[in-house]
This record gives structure tokens, C-alpha cells and sequence, in this order.
């Protein structure tokens, strides 16, 4: 099969090879995960994860359809799953495109190194669309590779065993393939149509912030959308809002038509995804076209300098000039560098989940404080002040990092102040003005307060548990390739908290029927405030800023006396 | 003065500077010389305490630098080889950033900076991003960066790099300027003339070791040679550049 591949690889033209290779390093942003990270080894790596993904989905799959024994129970189970994986399949192309936003259109760095080479721009077109449609398929194929088997088995036996998987699984390979691609070729459009649009310099800042919202969006629809499978559901006039404008539902209608199964009433949904599809694949090949043709030599002729915005330049202090310093430059570095955008997004994009459903829950029932309100508001403030801990990590800029140590005028602790500082300003600061204008509605007012006393504790506990061992400076160390235990380290303290979370929830709730125990609670995590900070402060005292990690030092024996 | 006793640096017990010892005084110029790899930059980055020193003392102003590391980079400005900055920042961005961590208070930080980017002509961008400043405007935010905050000790490695003449021309005036007003400067380059110039005393680094230390016309009269560039050839040339130059045009003629 390699040898196939190869002898077929090598029929192509050699400048195509060579610049499908280069741009299929360059599609995900290899620096977002680690310094001296190697293309093969991440693809299989990713590759790895979602055919794992793919045979718990399997497992589960068949599990669940073998738990109940009544067809309708069985083809309700299916149908649900059916669109679970749909909706599955398109967050991960979509979270796929999002984090290789810039990889199809050519950048200032491709035009100037290749147009003065003998390539034709079509050759450079179809080079990446090639990396860029490589590295989606490879996604849509491992993440379903079993349970996409298991779906066309599990769907076809409703028909009968061997006709119905025939007729299923092609039907589920093209409903994948054309929810892939409906979402790549929606990128490439907006992205297309805003470049078309804007002058240079305002796409290059409209597109940082289009591909947050895309982001946001995929995250945000991937976990507030309802289960609408039943067909009871689906013909419920409330629901047909959330069909017409969800694509994986249009997707999933189409999966069904095509599978044989749709009731005709259901057909306009389907038709959306035929619609939607033409939209799309119509508006990328547009969009690409129009770059190819248009843009790579306007590229060329744009001045170097992109002026600044000429308006507003607030930047207030946050403490002392420290403070505001690495406060400023960790609030610039995460806005302007997508790679600290998109890794911290992923984190807001779950605060901001949390923040919807929880609104959105809260609407329904009566306005008193419940677990559930408890728990989300501070899994609202931990995933904040955790994952902007965590973008922290990530350099920005390795070799400009002599500035901060040939300014390192102060002793360490206020170098851990300064973080914190950041840290409070960026994260907690906000997450808790969300959580707290979430709790307008809660009565008595009382125990609102209360809880938001709680929480605002809550917050510069999980900010000092975040500084234990942090003398950097934000966004400015590097860290020694193969450090994948920092990311274990990072998600099992995660999942301690997360465990640790509901009993104290559940002990908050007790604490607000008693002045007593409320008084309690308050000085209780006031101390633990109070020992976390002087810890933290105490080892600061005698620990140095570092820049870059060190290797831990090991003694070998070499075994060679006698 | 600064004072560099016996300086040494090692990569894996590979010496890349040996045993270097030269002062610079405070009203001099003092121009450090040396072929690529000699080990100039390597000497910069041990007197900045970017990097340490494998052995020997550096001095300044009569106390060694690491017993108040925090005294001694206050009073440092200092201009790396390469522009490297952070170029998702603005240049005021960029310089705000190094006022306030050098302690500026930020009033006066806000006007310097001002004024200094008028006079080197980046003013009408001083709000554009560095990543799209070409290699002269980053030196320029480097210089500024540099001496802001009124450096008693000067160190600038390839100062002179990507400028157009005439900032090159200014940077030169100035460099004599702040020696005049009794700063002490070190600057390696690679422009010859421009350091016969401005400088009162030369270091010739070569292969890491100390091959001169002294001034210019000291060095002229005991090796009986006129300008500063023959000096350097004998002293830390060894190719024959003109055969080199004709190996590669046959090269490319083959």
C-alpha cells in the first residue's frame, strides 16, 4: 500500500510535492504545542487520540443499541447517536480549521518567497489545498473510522443486515465528508468575502477576531444545542428555529434522506445541507480563485509598515510599573499572537458554554440558589484562571526575552506579584463580574452576596495554586521539548479541583442557612488565601525568574569500579 | 571603568572566550574588533549577565558586577547584535514596556520616549506593529530602549547595523557625545572606518583570545601600518580574501 502510494506520488509534478510537504508542516501551528515539535509525529499523535475517540464511540455504540431490546427504543437510540456523531465530527473539522485559519490563503511570507520561483499560482492553489483538505481528512477519517463502521451497521440492521449497511454506509461516508467540507468551504468563504471586503490592514485584524468567534461559535453550538432526534421533537413548532439553523441538524436530515429514512415532512432540513454545501464549496473555490488570481499580486505591492490604529491608546496602570508592564504585555500578547488566542479561547469557549447553559437554565426554574448555579459559577472562575495559567506557558517570543533580563531590576517576589496581577486582572476580574451579573436574578439577594464573597475567595485561591512554582514572566519561557507531563500535571490538578468542587458546593449551600457556617466558610477560605499567598510569596524569596527550563540533573553510574 | 580579569567561556569545555582581560574608561570610546565567531558577542553577553562567565571577574567601577547585579543593570544600556524585540508590540508599546521596568517614572518615561522617536524618525509609526519595522527602524527602538534611562555604561554590539547613512551619521556624533559627557562605551562593529573614528582605544578578539588592546595610534606606530583595516587583516585575517573572491566566481562560472 505505501509502496502504491509512493509510486503514485511520484507521477505528480515535483514542485507540487515539494510545496504540498512545506505547507502540510505549516497547516497546524506546530509552536502552539511545543517548541521542537515534529509534524509526522503530531499527525500520528492526533491521528492516534481520535481513533481512541473512535472505538469509545464504537464500544458505546454498541453497547447502548444491544441495552435495549424494542426496535423504536433501538432506532431512537441510533438516530440520537447518529447525530451526536455528526455534531462530533463537525467540532472537530471545525476546531481543525480554526486552528489552521490561515494556512490556505498565501501569506506575505509565501507570495515574497515563491513568486520570484518558477511556480504558477496554481500550482501553489492546489498545494495547499491539498495539505490543508489532508490534514481535515485525516481528522474526519480517524475520528470515525470504527464508530462511523459501528453507525452504517447499527443504522442498517433497522433495514436488515446486509442491504441496509450497503445503503448506510455510503450514506454516512458522504454525510461526513460534505459536513467537512460545508465547514471548510465556509471558512474559506468568510474569510475570502472579508478579504475581498476590507483593505489588507483591517482583514489582518477583522480575521483574528473572526476566527475567535468562529471558534467560540463551534465550541458554543457543539455544547448549548438541544437533542432534537425524536421525530416529536423535530415536528414541535419551538424546534424548527433550532433545525433550520443548526447544520448538524441539516446534516443529520441529510444522512437520513439519503439513508432512505427521512419522513418527507423533514426533507426541507436536508435541503438546507444540499444548499448550504453548494453556498459553500461555490464560496471557497470563489474565494480562492479570486486570492490566487487577485490578491497574491496586490500581496506584493502592500507596504511593509501596516500603520497602528490612530485612536484610542488607553492603557491604564494595574499597580505599580511592574505590575502594569507584565499586565499590559500579557494582555497585548494574548490578543495579538493567534496561537495564545486560539489556546486560550478553547478555555473561554468552555466558561463561555458554561456561562449560556447555565443562563439559559436559569431562566426555566425559579430564582433561588441551586448546585448546579453553584458549581457552574466556579468552574466559570477555575477554567478562566486555569487556562489563561496555562496559556502563560506558552513563549511568545524566545529570542527577545534579553529585554526582561537585562531589566530585572527587582527581586523575585515582585515578579510573582506582577503575575498575580495579571492573572487577577485578565482572568478572575472577569470571570466573576460574568458570574456575579449571572447572579442578579438570584433571590434572596443575600445569599447572592454571599456566594459572590465566596467566589471572589474562590478566585485568588485558584489564581495563588496557579503561582506555586511560577518565577516566569508570562508568555517568555521556554519550556524542553517532550514536556507533555506539564499538560498531565495541568489536567490532573484540573480534575482534582473539579472533584474537590461539588462536596464544597454542597457545603456552601448548607453554609447559606446558617450565619454561623457562613461566617465559617468565609474565614476558612480566607486562611487558606492567606497561607497560599505567604507560601508563595516565602518561596519566592529565594527562587530566580528563569527563562528557559533546565534539564534535571542525573547522576549515572557507569558502573565501571569493581 | 569597566574591567573584564581573565574572563573565560566554555560550551561543553569548548572555549569560546579564553582568558580575556581589557578595561574600558569611562570619556573613551572603546572599539572591540574581532572576525564572526571570535567571540565579541559571546564577550557582550557575559558583561550584560546574559550569559555566565566559566571563570575570571568583571568589574565595574571598581566592584565586581554580580555582588549587585540589580545596581550594576540599572545603570546599563545595552544594543544586542541581532533586533530582536517583541514584535506583536508597538514601538511605544515596546518602549513603554522597558520604562516601566527599568523603574522610569511615567511622566518623564512618556516624554523621553516622545522625543526620541521624533528624533529618529519613527513618530509617524510609533503605533504600528515592530513586526513590520524594517532592520534600521528596530535598531533605532533598541538604540532608544538603550539609552532612555541615561546609562552610565554603554554597550552596543553592531550599533551601526541596517541604519541609513545619515542615522548612521547621527548614532556615530552621538556615540562621541555621551563618551564626552563622561559615560563609558564599549561598541564592537564590523565598519572599520567607522570605529578608527569614533574610537580612542581598539580590543581585536581573535579565535577568543585577546590579540590587541591599545589605542589606535599606539597601534599604527608599533606595527608600522596606516589604517585600522590593515591592522585587523594582519591581526585577525587569515584567508586571502582575493583568492576566495575568485574561487567563488569560478565556482559559479563551472
Amino acid at each position: 500500500m505505501h509502496d502504491l502510494i509512493e509510486q503514485l506520488a511520484a507521477r505528480l509534478p515535483l514542485d507540487f510535492r515539494i510545496l504540498y510537504r512545506q505547507f502540510l508542516l505549516r497547516v497546524i501551528d506546530l509552536e502552539t504545542l511545543s517548541i521542537q515539535a515534529d509534524v509526522t509525529a503530531f499527525l500520528g499523535q492526533f491521528a492516534g487520540i481520535l481513533i481512541m475517540l473512535s472505538l469509545v464511540h464504537a464500544t458505546f455504540n454498541y453497547v447502548g443499541y444491544t441495552v435495549f431490546t424494542d426496535a423504536a427504543a433501538r432506532f431512537a437510540f441510533c438516530q440520537h447517536m447518529a447525530h451526536y456523531q455528526i455534531a462530533t465530527t463537525m467540532l472537530v473539522i471545525g476546531l481543525v480549521t480554526v486552528i489552521s485559519w490561515d494556512s490556505t490563503f498565501p501569506d506575505r511570507r509565501d507570495v515574497m518567497v515563491l513568486s520570484p520561483l518558477p511556480l504558477t499560482p496554481r500550482t501553489i492553489l492546489l498545494a495547499k489545498l491539498c495539505a490543508s483538505t489532508a490534514v481535515l481528512g485525516l481528522a474526519a477519517l480517524s475520528l470515525n473510522i470504527a464508530s462511523g463502521l459501528m453507525m452504517a451497521l447499527l443504522m442498517g440492521a433497522q433495514a436488515g443486515p446486509a442491504w441496509g449497511f450497503i445503503q448506510s454506509l455510503p450514506a454516512w461516508c458522504f454525510t461526513l465528508a460534505a459536513a467537512s467540507v460545508f465547514l471548510f468551504g465556509s471558512v474559506l468563504t468568510i474569510q475570502g468575502v472579508t478579504a475581498l471586503l476590507l483593505p489588507r490592514r483591517i482583514f489582518l485584524r477583522v480575521s483574528a477576531f473572526l476566527q475567535l468567534a468562529a471558534f467560540g461559535l463551534f465550541l458554543g453550538v457543539y455544547f448549548v444545542q438541544p437533542s432534537l432526534t425524536d421525530p416529536t421533537a423535530m415536528a414541535a413548532p419551538e424546534n424548527q428555529l433550532i433545525l433550520g439553523s443548526s447544520p448538524s441538524y441539516w446534516f443529520y436530515a441529510l444522512f437520513n434522506q439519503l439513508d432512505g429514512s427521512l419522513p418527507r415532512e423533514f426533507a426541507w432540513i436536508a435541503d438546507r445541507a444540499w444548499i448550504g454545501l453548494t453556498v459553500a464549496v461555490a464560496g471557497a473555490a470563489g474565494s480562492l480563485l479570486f486570492c490566487y488570481v487577485h490578491t497574491m499580486k496586490k500581496t506584493v505591492e502592500q507596504p511593509d509598515l501596516v500603520p497602528g490604529a490612530g485612536g484610542l491608546h488607553w492603557a491604564p496602570a494595574v499597580g505599580n510599573q511592574l505590575q502594569t508592564a507584565v499586565t499590559h504585555f500579557s494582555l497585548r500578547s494574548l490578543t495579538r499572537s493567534r496561537q495564545h488566542r486560539v489556546a486560550f479561547a478553547f478555555y473561554l469557549a468552555i466558561v463561555l458554554g458554561l456561562a449560556l447553559s447555565l443562563l439559559r437554565s436559569e431562566l426555566e426554574r425559579q430564582p433561588e440558589m441551586s448546585l448546579e448555579f453553584v458549581i457552574a459559577t466556579f468552574l466559570i472562575i477555575l477554567f478562566a484562571v486555569a487556562g489563561l495559567r496555562n496559556v502563560f506557558s506558552l513563549p511568545i517570543s524566545l529570542t527577545a526575552n534579553w529585554v526582561l533580563r537585562t531589566t530585572q531590576l527587582r527581586p523575585s517576589p515582585d515578579y510573582v506579584a506582577a503575575t498575580r496581577r495579571a492573572l487577577l486582572v485578565i482572568a478572575a476580574v472577569p470571570a466573576w463580574l460574568l458570574a456575579a451579573s449571572l447572579s442578579l436574578h438570584v433571590r434572596p439577594t443575600r445569599q447572592a452576596a454571599f456566594h459572590l464573597a465566596v467566589l471572589a475567595l474562590a478566585g485568588c485561591i485558584v489564581t495563588e495554586s496557579c503561582l506555586i512554582g511560577f518565577y516566569k514572566v508570562p508568555f517568555t519561557c521556554s519550556y524542553l521539548p517532550g514536556k507533555a507531563n506539564i499538560q498531565v500535571t495541568f489536567w490532573g490538578f484540573l480534575i482534582v479541583l473539579l472533584v474537590l468542587i461539588v462536596p464544597c458546593a454542597e457545603f456552601e449551600l448548607r453554609a447559606l442557612q446558617s450565619p454561623l457556617k457562613s461566617c465559617f466558610m468565609i474565614a476558612a477560605l480566607a486562611a487558606t488565601l492567606a497561607a497560599l499567598f505567604a507560601f508563595n510569596q516565602w518561596s519566592a524569596k529565594d527562587a530566580a525568574i528563569y527563562f528557559e527550563e533546565t534539564p534535571e540533573e542525573v547522576i549515572t553510574t557507569l558502573g565501571l569500579s569493581v | 571603568m569597566l574591567e573584564l580579569r581573565n574572563v573565560c567561556k566554555r560550551y561543553s569545555g569548548i572555549p569560546a572566550v579564553e582568558d580575556v582581560s581589557f578595561s574600558a574608561q569611562a570619556g573613551e570610546v572603546t572599539g572591540y574588533l574581532g572576525p564572526n565567531g571570535s567571540g565579541k558577542s559571546t564577550t557582550m553577553k557575559m558583561i550584560t549577565g546574559l550569559i555566565e562567565m566559566s571563570a575570571g571577574h568583571i568589574y565595574f567601577e571598581g566592584k565586581p558586577v554580580h555582588d549587585d547585579l540589580i545596581a550594576y543593570k540599572r545603570r546599563m544600556g545595552y544594543v544586542p547584535e541581532e533586533p530582536y524585540l517583541y514584535t506583536h508590540l508597538s514601538a511605544t508599546e515596546y518602549l513603554t514596556m522597558v520604562a516601566q521596568l527599568r523603574d522610569l517614572p511615567a511622566k518623564q518615561a512618556s516624554e523621553r520616549i516622545d522625543a526620541m522617536l521624533r528624533i529618529f524618525g519613527l513618530h509617524g509609526d510609533r503605533h504600528a506593529s515592530i513586526s513590520g519595522y524594517s532592520k534600521g527602524m528596530r535598531q533605532k527602538v533598541l538604540l532608544i530602549a538603550a539609552l532612555m534611562h541615561n546609562p552610565q555604561l554603554i554597550l552596543l554590539d553592531e550599533p551601526f547595523s541596517g541604519l541609513d547613512v545619515a542615522s548612521s551619521l547621527v548614532l556615530r556624533s552621538l556615540i562621541q557625545e555621551l563618551a564626552a559627557r563622561g559615560k563609558v562605551v564599549l561598541f564592537s562593529s564590523h565598519e572599520l572606518d567607522t570605529v578608527e573614528r569614533i574610537s580612542s582605544r581598539v580590543v581585536i578578539l581573535h579565535r577568543g583570545r585577546l590579540v590587541a588592546d591599545d589605542s589606535i595610534e599606539n597601534l599604527r606606530t608599533l606595527m608600522k601600518l596606516p589604517t585600522l583595516e590593515q591592522i585587523f587583516s594582519q591581526l585577525a585575517v587569515e584567508q586571502d580574501t582575493d583568492a576566495m573572491a575568485r574561487q567563488i566566481a569560478d565556482l559559479i562560472d563551472a
